[in-house]
């Protein structure tokens, strides 16, 4: 067997090769990815209702592209990544919609980070996380980016930054 | 009376203690037991039965509804792989990549069988080859020799 050293030696390396190439275990791959985004309809964080109605969700015929972003006051990326998301909605609103899901949270605790943020993009409230797990959430912040058929075109685990935010917008915008 | 009441008290005590790793009377074992092969997404290495994160108290409340429902465990555990694919249960069905991983300690077994069988046909002829290639005289002598030595001289 040891005769044919050269063998392992190539068989080995090409398995240590295989493994570095595999994606990064970290970024985590969703299966709905390509899929139509489960449509849900929740109830707005207060703020939002003169503006927005009671309730708001993903719902077939949309025609309008989607930055869904899951969040929850506790968490603390979530606080650096909440000015971003204001920013970008500023500019952007009139052709994607963005839509803050809050998730595991007090709705007190809610109400006192969207105020301390001032975001004006609408968020709903699901104290349970059970939209999160219809998305197969992982944790928060999580991004989800829906094309304007309804298809989900990416998840992103964890906070966002300018320029991943940018390339998701790129991706879906009109 | 007091020997009593001290024995009564102790009973009390046992009493209130909370029974270790029984489900909370709120969700049938049941929960549990599906629960045990799904992951908790937010946590590591913990299944949604121990885990008390957010999610993992939303997953066991899902798991009991859709048993409520009359859904099969079956059933339950496709409607999280649905969410969150394969990686959502701990024992991963064996097909593709997967399935090398069910199968590869069988595989290194069947090698290493091979290779011991290997190693023992090569010792075994090492050893046949060695005696035929003795010489006749030195056969005789050494037959010789072992008569000489059992006949003690």
């Amino acid at each position: 067997m040891l005769r044919f050293w050269p063998v392992w030696v190539l068989l080995l390396g090409g398995l240590f090769f295989w493994g570095m190439q595999r994606p990064n275990p970290n970024e985590l791959k969703s299966v709905l990815v390509g899929k139509p985004a489960p449509s849900f309809s929740l109830p707005l964080l207060e703020p939002y209702r003169p503006t927005f109605g009671e309730e708001m969700g993903i719902s077939p015929g949309l025609d309008k592209p989607v930055l869904l972003n899951i969040w929850a006051s506790w968490c603390i990326p979530c606080r650096t990544e909440a000015p971003l998301l204001e920013r970008y909605y500023q500019q952007y609103k009139d052709r994607v919609l963005f839509l803050g899901v809050n998730v595991q949270d007090r709705e007190e605790e809610a109400l006192r980070f969207v105020r301390q943020y001032g975001l004006s993009f609408p968020s709903v409230y699901d104290g349970r996380g059970r939209i999160g797990i219809e998305y197969g959430y992982y944790g928060v912040p999580e991004t989800f980016v829906i094309d304007r058929s309804g298809i989900v075109r990416a998840r992103h685990a964890g906070e966002l930054n300018q320029a991943q935010l940018e390339a998701y917008l790129r991706q879906v915008r009109p | 009376m007091r020997g009593l009441f001290f024995l009564t008290g102790l009973l009390f005590f046992a009493l209130a203690q909370p029974i270790p790793n029984t489900p909370p009377p709120d969700l049938s074992p049941q929960v549990f037991e599906i629960a045990k092969t799904l992951r908790c997404p937010v946590c590591q290495g913990e299944s949604a039965a121990e885990s008390n994160a957010g999610i993992a108290v939303e997953m066991r409340r899902i798991i009991a509804e859709q048993l409520a429902q009359g859904k099969s465990e079956a059933e339950i555990r496709r409607f999280f792989v649905e969410r969150y694919g394969d990686w959502i249960l701990y024992e991963p069905p064996a097909r593709g990549l997967t399935l090398w991983v069910w199968l590869s300690p069988l595989l290194g077994l069947g090698l290493l069988v091979y290779g011991l069988w290997r190693y023992q046909a090569r010792i075994r002829a090492q050893a046949q080859r060695l005696a035929a290639e003795v010489p006749e005289e030195e056969i005789a002598r050494l037959e010789a020799e072992l008569k000489r030595s059992a006949n003690g001289d």
